[in-house]
């Protein structure tokens, strides 16, 4: 019982991560019909963007309050990353045949993966992560299960962003219009929306959603690489596809319920192809199957036959 | 307007009442709670040009794609010379059944030739190793494909484009071309949708003695229109759709004195689309 | 793409002049050093004994002295020859070709102060010829597509273009330092450039056509003579071999992503599977088969199984299309390199002895023929990884006849149908399903036979090869050398392969540099260096313009070939 509760908190961290991260997966496929690959390279940008925030503005102190300050840090930088992108090597992509934008997003995601490991220092290898008072260290036992303080600050981020989202999408105009674009693009151009703003904002509010993740996940492990992002992107999209590709709260349904298959089917699954070395996949299982008997996700999609 | 005027039948059809080639029996589609061909029933015999009309939105072209295979109808059958027809667009083909559609799709970067060669594909069996290897047969029946191709392209009257890119043809042309293409394929019965949307007046002349040529290669014709005139020309039957059901059937006279069938003309048009390119699409 | 055009009042007489005067003092200032240090560039230091590149100099000074005499004097039978385009492109690649040179002297000896006068005298050269060059008026030319020479005058011409082909790529190949590596290329390039601007190409493609099999012939020979050029040395043999491998892969994929437009992003795996049956089976103490058939055999059972996963993997093809089934393969990629990582025997059964892979494979034996030692072809000598090399190259030339032989069938027709609109060529019945697995399990069959062979010529088989990475590569040189043609995938295959094994000064930005440029290529020419005509129309679907010009090249090629 222990086991089945520690691993369920297990699933729940490394699903909220997932979760995190295919929000942007999915709002920009609903918008442009795009797989943004390169998504998880913004993870990955916005976990060195903290870091290096860290490391400059925060002059390396380990105090509570440089998290904010690191977690904006990498948001503008995944952010600005995220909209060069958009902007000059997605946009004037939007009527090529399909094949072109997911191969120029293979190519910046190649490109930037070197580009930190070329210019940010040590980073061919895993660069330290920063302890932050509060937010690491010293597990909490409560019964029999450990908790780690990480696990609770990657659930309260997602709770948190979750709510952030909801409000964002039912109440501003901005979210609005991205669920009147996502729906039509012809119709809500000709109602005035500024669909380039629009698609703009989709990706830029998925970069945000994913520098949080880079934290938290640096926060985790202690160390960030310039590779994480390539299997967080992946295993995000699937969260994506499971929730229904352009469904937002199916995104994060589906990021938490792969995170739980994973954790579990690394716990339970008995003999050799059992355990840690095969739990990825056990994910790719997962989009394999879903892909292929429920692309519209397990909780349908809004948009129906984008692939 | 159409100023064809309706041409006598080749001996050989002259009764009119060949085989029995297709017949749709209590046709039902519904999708979700939507119900958008409600019970039709349609026969088509051999040498037969059947028209199709009905109000926008009146299923005409759901209709179509439960006869193509493209929609499984919710219940109802359809059959072909006599045997169901396969659940499968590309069996329905081989069966015998091919289309045009309502809005052109052809190969456009594909020669005229070639788009009519795909047609062939269906009667054609030249495989992997036949190809590799390039044995006899496979000079054989590229030689066969290409002459079939080109006495098609002859037929439709395009035997001028043969090396032309299809995007790069005038418009008429272009559903000259879907209507070879679909001759490819050796249909028993050929369905074609609007075939003469957007054509001016001489086109759609030339487009119904197409049709008429067609009908005297022993083929049924089914066409969809909404050109009246061009359709009680050409006709030897006509059924009128109305939301998913036949309103009327009958001789082209019949149906055009209808009273109920200009009503049905006026004041209609505001039902859901089931014309509309998403439906053809396909749900996922 | 907007290019600024520039406009230069042309001064015809002024520029051949000029043109003329720039070439001839490119040709005096070859004879003359230019650098004092004989170690640099391969000793460009003695007057009146031209190195290498400077007799590269040389031809573009008499290649530009040709040009200035026909812009003088047109012939008649040269009337579809674009002088002044030619000769921009001539100029600028020569400026280009000195500046480069220079660089590297002047980097390499501490400062311009070391250039020798002859290292000044052929940059005025180049740059006077680039004037004169600019000064010349557009001509009018014919077409090229019609010009038809004398049968046996366009097969020496074809052969002549293909042994100066094979020159410039052992010439390339020869360099041992960078700028060495990159005048070369420079100069193979401003040949290139200039033969294309002047409409040679164009003609080349129609004459191509007309002699196929003579063209077929000539490259394989041409291919097969490489070795000789080597002089027995396995430096830049293993780097062919490495290339032939990776090309026979690509040449693969072409048939997945070229002709049946499917992308496939785990292709590499394909690669693996014959790679590890062939280790698995080898003769090698690590190996984990008990059972050692001969190659043959071997080879057989790697592109089957290559091809039983090939099937399975192009199964969901049936219910998916575009993005979703090119994420299903990148995911069965991954399965791929995470399986043969953990089988060792504690992460599930003991296959592929995870990390470590399979070493010590030992050399082919084919009929009697050993791999592994040298043979001797007169005065010639063939190495180790030449014998391989050979035997990858007519692997390359059959895979490559499969896929033309595909591609102008029912088959390759069925294909671009599916390309064009899928829905429309189900309902003219052809097989889309059938069609597309065909595309998956054949291009998988071919991989996994090249992939026996990899076993056998690299030292060991690791999963580290076999990573996305890898794969993207694949996807890469099909993309970047032109989807559809297999002129453009051997081009990007050698690039890909070759530039960065040669240019080592740019291996830490190699990755980079790749990413954006096919970034760059989606956006600029998103069909390829060297593009099929109906994957250039495909990519640029609202080009009337592009239309037209293809469809009359297409035309008149019908009727040259009638």
């Amino acid at each position: 019982m222990t086991q089945f509760i520690q691993q369920l908190l297990n699933g729940l961290t490394v699903g909220s991560l997932y979760a995190l991260i295919a929000v942007g997966y999915t709002v920009v496929y609903g918008i442009v019909q795009l797989i943004n690959f390169a998504h998880g390279e913004v993870f990955m940008i916005g976990a060195f963007g903290s870091l290096a925030t860290w490391q400059v503005v925060c002059q390396k102190s380990t105090g509570l309050w440089v998290l904010p300050i690191m977690i904006v840090g990498g948001a503008l930088c995944s952010v600005a990353i995220a909209l060069v992108m958009e902007r000059f090597a997605y946009r004037p992509l939007r009527n090529a045949p399909r094949l072109a934008p997911l191969i120029t997003a293979i190519g910046i995601s190649i490109a930037l993966q070197r580009a930190i490991q070329l210019w940010y220092p040590g980073a061919t290898s895993n660069v330290p992560y920063p302890s932050i008072d509060g937010v690491t260290g010293g597990s909490l036992t409560v019964g029999s299960v450990v908790i780690q303080r990480t696990t609770l600050f990657t659930l309260g981020v997602l709770v948190v962003s979750a709510a952030a989202l909801y409000i964002f999408i039912s109440r501003t105009r901005t979210g609005k219009a991205m669920v009147a674009v996502s729906q039509d693009p012809d119709t809500a151009r000709l109602m005035g929306i500024n669909v380039d703003r629009i698609i703009a904002a989709a990706f830029a509010m998925g970069a945000i959603l994913a520098a949080l993740a880079g934290v938290a996940q640096g926060l985790r492990d202690s160390n960030v690489s310039s590779t994480m992002g390539f299997l967080a992107g992946l295993k995000a999209f699937t969260a994506a596809v499971l929730g229904g590709i352009g469904n937002i709260q199916g995104a994060v349904a589906g990021g938490l319920v792969l995170g739980l298959i994973e954790a579990m089917a690394t716990q339970y699954i008995p003999g050799q192809f059992g355990g840690n070395a095969w739990s990825d996949v056990y994910a790719f299982i997962v989009l394999i199957l879903v892909l292929v008997f429920r692309p519209q996700g397990l909780f349908g999609a809004r948009v129906v036959d984008r692939a | 307007m159409s100023t064809a005027t309706r041409r006598p039948r080749d001996t050989e059809f002259a009764s009119g009442k060949g085989e029995v080639l297709l017949q749709a029996s209590d046709v039902l589609m519904q999708f979700g709670g939507l119900t958008a061909v409600k019970d039709v029933n349609m026969t088509v015999h051999e040498g037969e040009i059947v028209g199709l009309i009905g109000p926008n939105g009146a299923g005409k072209t759901t209709f179509f794609n439960c006869l193509t295979g493209l929609y499984k109808p919710t219940s109802g059958e359809v059959r072909l010379a006599g045997e169901q027809i396969p659940p499968k667009p590309r069996k329905v083909v081989k069966a015998g059944m091919a289309r045009t559609f309502q809005n052109i799709r052809l190969f456009g970067n594909m020669t005229a030739l070639e788009n009519v060669m795909v047609g062939t594909y269906c009667r054609t069996t030249s495989g992997v190793l036949t190809t590799v290897l390039r044995g006899p047969k496979f000079h054989r029946e590229e030689k066969e494909t290409r002459a079939k191709a080109q006495e098609l392209l002859d037929f439709v009257g395009l035997g001028h484009t043969t090396e032309l890119l299809a995007r790069n043809l005038p418009y008429g042309d272009q559903r000259r071309l879907e209507v070879a293409r679909a001759l490819a394929t050796d249909p028993k019965v050929v369905l074609l949708d609007e075939p003469t949307a957007g054509m001016n007046p001489q086109e759609t002349q030339q487009a119904s003695d197409l049709i008429f040529r067609i009908r005297d290669t022993g083929r049924a014709v089914v066409v969809i229109e909404h050109d009246m005139r061009f359709i009680f020309n050409l006709c030897d039957r006509v059924l009128c759709l109305v939301r998913g059901e036949v309103l009327v059937e009958g001789s082209p006279e019949q149906v055009q004195s209808d009273p109920r069938v200009i009503e049905a003309y006026i004041g209609t048009g505001d039902d859901d689309d089931f014309d509309d390119d998403d439906v053809q699409e396909g749900p996922a | 793409m907007n290019i600024p055009k520039i406009t230069i009042s042309p001064r015809p007489n002024v520029g051949k002049a000029l043109l003329a005067g720039g070439a001839v003092l490119l040709i005096v200032a070859a004879l003359l050093a230019w650098s004092y240090d004989s170690t640099i560039l391969g000793d460009l230091s003695i007057s009146g004994n031209p190195a290498p590149l400077q007799e590269f100099a040389i031809v573009m000074g008499v290649v530009g002295l040709i040009e200035a005499a026909l812009v003088h004097r047109r012939l008649t039978s040269l009337s579809w020859w674009d002088t002044t385009s030619s000769a921009r492109a001539l100029a600028v690649g020569t400026l280009v070709y000195i500046v480069l040179i220079d660089y590297n002297i002047a980097y390499q000896s501490g400062g311009v102060i070391n250039l020798d006068p002859g290292a000044w005298l052929a940059l005025v050269g180049a740059l006077v010829m680039v004037a004169g060059s600019f000064l010349l008026a557009p001509v009018k030319v014919t077409n090229q597509l019609k010009v038809h020479g004398a049968n046996w005058l366009e097969i020496v011409v074809i052969t002549a273009t293909l042994a100066a082909l094979l020159f410039m790529v052992a010439f390339i190949l020869r360099g041992d330092d960078g700028g060495s590596v990159l005048a070369a290329l420079a100069a193979g390039g401003t040949f290139g450039v200039l033969l294309f601007r002047g409409g040679f190409f164009t003609w080349l493609s129609v004459a191509a056509a007309r002699h196929r099999p003579v063209i077929m012939l000539g490259a394989l020979v041409v291919a097969l003579l490489f070795p000789l050029t080597q002089n027995g040395t396995d430096a830049n043999m293993s780097i062919a071999v490495d290339i032939a491998i990776f090309l026979c892969a690509a040449l693969g994929l072409n048939i997945v992503v070229g002709l049946a437009g499917l992308l496939d992003l785990g292709y590499i795996a394909f690669l693996g599977t014959g790679a590890y049956v062939g280790a698995m089976m080898s003769s090698a103490a690590s190996a984990t088969i008990g059972w050692h058939p001969p190659f043959l055999v071997v080879a057989l059972l790697g592109a089957l199984t290559s091809a039983v996963l090939g099937l399975i993997i192009g199964s969901p093809t049936l219910r998916l299309s575009g993005d979703y089934l090119a994420i299903v393969t990148l995911a069965f990629g991954e399965i791929f390199h995470t399986a043969v990582n953990n089988m060792d025997g504690t992460n599930g059964p003991d296959l592929t002895h995870g990390p470590n892979g399979i070493a010590g494979i030992p050399d082919l034996n084919l009929f009697g023929f050993n791999f592994g030692s040298t043979h001797n072809l007169g005065s010639f000598t063939i190495s180790n990884y030449s014998n391989y090399y050979i035997l990858l190259v007519l692997v390359a030339a059959l895979i490559i006849t499969i896929f033309s032989r595909l591609n102008n069938s029912r088959i390759g027709r069925g294909w671009i149908a599916i390309r064009e609109d899928e829905r429309a060529a189900e309902a003219m019945g052809v097989n889309i399903f059938g069609l597309k697995i065909l595309a998956f399990a054949g291009g998988a069959f071919l991989a996994g036979l090249a992939g026996t062979i990899q076993a056998h010529a690299t030292p060991s088989v690791v999963p580290d090869n076999y990573t996305f990475q890898e794969s993207s590569f694949l996807l890469a040189a099909v993309v970047l050398g032109g989807m559809g043609t297999v002129v453009g995938v051997a081009l990007g295959a050698t690039v890909l392969k070759l530039l960065p094994e040669k240019l080592r000064f740019i291996e830490d930005y190699r990755l980079l540099i790749f990413g954006l440029a096919l970034v760059l290529m989606m956006r600029f020419r998103p069909e390829g260096l060297i593009a099929s005509r109906r994957r250039q129309l495909e990519f640029h679907d609202e080009d009337e313009n592009l239309a037209d010009i293809v469809q009359e090249e297409h035309v008149d090629e019908q009727k040259a070939n009638a």
